[in-house]
């Protein structure tokens, strides 16, 4: 297997997705003139941001053979809080950053040092910290309030040609991650305990200690998609995460990623966001309801897991 | 004499009210390979796991070359020098070899990132100095069975190990990769390595092991160089009595019942030839072989639970489809192969786990009242010599021993007329071993027709009337009477017939 190969994880299953895409985007181009054009592209790509930083750190998670589902609190409580503290001034917003930088790292090392220490499964644990963040973020406020500094919601509406900041964003953070998972002891260890949590303990690897590391990067990274989320609608929504937390996985799993853990990367995360993005985008376009685009996300979901489990059978 | 690597002082262990081991004494010293020898239960595996800190002793201690070890995490032992190579493999397949190797070990770029190309010189360079041709930059999962134990071995010796422990090694490997791993074990124990070799198999004991040391029921029972040893006395320490007092005589004409089952040209998977055997009423048939040769994989197909196709006929009668609710009605029943995993309901009552498969018995409406099953388990300690204080208590509180009787007595209620049995006395004391035995041979003696798989020789020789060899998956030999030795079943077992390793698909 060549070292490219190898380092981006990349699998046969991510020219299906990448023929997928082709496939979509060329369907566009036949429902309107204008699915092609510049601005709808970055409208695309606008829309694909912060599920894309989440996915990323679903993907991480997931490698590790666990599981965050904790997002969907946790995006609403760290919007709300951003948005409270962030003001009109560099300096507050620098304050604010560090606040709920803070705070999503503190979140994640509670479910990670929970998930670990305890012995309780990360579904249950991050369920549970995700529906006390979404209290507390109700607690704070009923309705959107707080703002942010306008040149940081101009940040979030930049371009650089036809490809937003938020995008390059993206990317950068998607090589970072990739280039850890290969070459970092960190990612090998993140392989490690998700494929064989037992063995990795018999070969002497700090799982507990890996383990809430783990969860730390995931809510560092849902921090910085609320700081996103939130410079976009310019106000703390104490609503914005709701259903981010099977969101996050849908594109995990269909970039390939093996849900028990061990298997896959980001490349297939980055993948079938975009594809997930141009779907829905294109449905927009027919316009077709989004409670059609939700039943067109459940069955992609369902489609791509019978495919990978069908090809372990062979 | 000089100081021991490794060694254990008084050691004892218990959980709760068991105790498991007692007073241990155990030493290792550079140089020399010691066979721990013991049946399954005997407390081999809790030892080892003493003797690497993964559990605390709760009297006497370790010694770590003189001094008290202390260790009460597993990397500080091997910190130490103390390697295992454990008998599940700890190799991950999504990891390359190299990665596998050197994984929480590995080499570091001034940067803290992992150095590939430094990661697979040492790899290569530990692979060529034990002799072992793989390339370090394959991934795991693609490797046979006999090659991941070798990484798991170049991963144990990555660092300076003192002592390696070889958890039952050769249980899943053919005679050439046997012979391979032999080949790198002496030259260890040359270059003054302590080795520690668990394994069933005497005859490899009796090769490369320079002492012995039994234990039987948690205490060491004998321990020597093992040229003062002969097999029987090993045995003999092992299960503190004569074979002969463990196993009822055997049938005199095992073959003069019916034809309890026929089986003609079972095809279980395509590339393979088709299987063929036949269970007399009154006679216990064994199917012996290697761990991987495919015998529970054949059972299960006649049991329904696996798809196959070919003749099968049940006491006359065609069972062309079978699944295993069809199997069980038709009076073929079977007693799987790992307990916890698909034999019993651990929270569940032992009553309710005896009733578990015929839960309607003398029940009208379907509405089984309270207390009936509990009734009916109280057959399990005036019949079935079931040890327990109340049937309702959940069935994990019972010994392996004691869940193995249920569970035969549980299949016994269906009034089979074939029994198959996997591993039946798998994890189980000696004492309820010489029990089961006694309840198979009677139940043949009434007329039952009995199939037996076993991974222990000395069962398949003292409790068959009649044995099928199987080796790559295929019925390679069938073997009766005074042909029945454990030499005979290895040399069929063993032989090699094709290049291809490991475990068979």
């Amino acid at each position: 297997m060549s070292t490219l190969a190898r380092a981006t994880r990349a699998q046969p299953v991510h020219l299906v997705v990448v023929a997928l895409i082709a496939a979509v985007f060329l369907f566009g181009m036949t429902v309107s003139d204008r699915f092609a054009t510049p601005l709808n592209l970055a409208n695309v790509q606008d829309q694909m941001v912060a599920l894309a930083i989440v996915a990323l750190a679903q993907t991480v998670v997931i490698l590790s053979g666990g599981i965050d589902l904790s997002f969907a609190g946790a995006l609403s409580f760290l919007c709300v809080v951003f948005a409270a503290l962030a003001g009109d001034s560099a300096g507050s917003l620098l304050m604010a950053m560090a606040v709920v930088v803070a705070a999503g790292v503190l979140i994640g090392v509670v479910n990670g040092g929970i998930t670990a220490h305890v012995g309780i499964h990360p579904l249950i644990t991050t369920l549970g910290t995700s529906t006390i963040l979404a209290g507390v973020a109700l607690l704070i406020t009923r309705q959107p309030t707080g703002s942010v500094p306008l040149f940081f919601e101009d940040l979030t509406y930049e371009r650089l040609g036809v490809v937003p900041y938020g995008m390059i964003f993206v990317i950068a953070l998607y090589l970072l991650i990739g280039f850890m998972l290969w070459r970092t002891p960190f990612g090998t260890r993140i392989f490690a305990i998700g494929d064989n949590e037992t063995a990795a303990a018999v070969s002497g690897l700090p799982v507990k200690q890996t383990k809430i590391a783990i969860y730390a990067l995931s809510g560092l990274l849902c921090a910085v998609a609320a700081m996103y989320m939130t410079g976009r609608f310019s106000v703390g929504d104490p609503r914005a995460g709701v259903g981010f937390d099977l969101r996050s996985i849908t594109p995990v799993i269909v970039g390939g990623t093996l849900l028990a853990g061990g298997k896959g990367g980001v490349l297939g995360t980055a993948l079938a966001v975009i594809l997930l993005a141009l779907l829905a985008n294109v449905l927009n376009f027919m316009n077709v309801s989004s409670f059609y685009q939700w039943i067109a996300e459940g069955v992609i979901i369902i489609a791509a897991v019978s495919f990978f489990a069908g090809k372990g059978k062979s | 004499m000089t100081q021991p690597f490794l060694a254990a002082r008084n050691l004892s262990k218990s959980f709760g009210p068991n105790d498991v081991l007692r007073g241990i004494e155990f030493e290792v010293h550079g140089g020399h390979a010691v066979a721990l020898c013991g049946e399954n239960g005997a407390g081999k595996s809790t030892l080892i796991k003493l003797l690497t800190g993964l559990y605390t002793p709760t009297g006497g201690h370790v010694e770590f070359q003189g001094q008290p070890a202390g260790w009460s995490d597993p990397r500080q032992s091997l910190a130490a020098g103390i390697a295992v190579v454990h008998q599940e493999f700890s190799v991950l397949g999504a990891l390359s070899i190299a990665e596998n190797i050197y994984l929480g070990a590995e080499p570091r770029t001034r940067l803290g990132l992992i150095d590939r190309k430094a990661l697979n010189r040492s790899a290569q360079a530990l692979l060529n100095d034990l002799g072992i041709t793989l390339d370090p930059n394959d991934l795991v999962e693609n490797l046979s069975v006999a090659d991941k134990q070798m990484v798991e071995i170049a991963k144990a010796l990555r660092s300076d190990a003192k002592v390696l422990i070889l958890d039952e090694p050769t249980a899943v490997l053919s005679q050439n990769e046997t012979r391979h791993l032999f080949r790198i074990i002496r030259d260890l124990r040359e270059r003054g390595l302590g080795l520690v070799y668990v394994s069933h198999r005497l005859d490899e004991i009796f090769e490369i092991c320079t002492d012995i040391t039994v234990i039987k029921d948690g205490i060491v029972t004998s321990k020597g160089p093992t040229t003062d040893y002969t097999h029987d006395s090993v045995i003999a320490a092992m299960v503190g009595r004569e074979l002969g007092d463990l196993f009822p005589p055997k049938s005199p004409d095992p073959t003069a019942g019916e034809t309890v089952l026929k089986v003609r040209n079972l095809v279980v998977s395509p590339e393979l030839p088709p299987a063929s055997l036949d269970v007399h009423a009154g006679e216990i048939a064994g199917l012996a072989g290697l761990v991987g040769s495919g015998r529970t994989e054949l059972a299960l197909a006649l049991y329904g639970a696996a798809p196959a196709t070919g003749d099968v006929t049940l006491m006359g009668e065609p069972m062309p489809y079978r699944d295993p609710a069809g199997c069980i009605e038709a009076g073929m029943l079977m007693l799987t192969e790992s307990r916890k995993d698909d034999g019993l309901f651990l929270n569940t009552s032992v009553a309710r786990n005896f009733a578990a498969t015929t839960p309607g018995h003398g029940v009208h409406h379907n509405a089984i009242p309270p207390g009936h099953e509990e009734r009916r388990a109280a057959i399990l300690k005036e019949r079935r010599g079931v040890v327990v204080d109340h049937v309702g208590l959940p069935i994990s509180a019972l010994s392996g021993g004691n869940q193995q009787k249920v569970l035969v007595a549980r299949l016994l209620e269906n009034r089979p007329k074939l029994l198959i049995l996997d591993e039946p006395t798998r994890g189980v004391d000696v004492g309820a071993k010489a029990e089961i035995y006694k309840t198979l041979r009677e139940l043949a003696d009434e007329g039952m027709a009995l199939l037996v798989i076993s991974s222990e020789l000395i069962e398949i020789v003292g409790l068959c009337d009649r044995v099928y060899v199987m080796r790559d998956g295929e019925i390679a030999s069938e073997l009766r009477g005074d042909d029945i030795s454990e030499e005979a079943i290895i040399t069929v077992a063993a032989a090699e017939t094709s290049t291809h390793h490991g475990v068979a698909a």
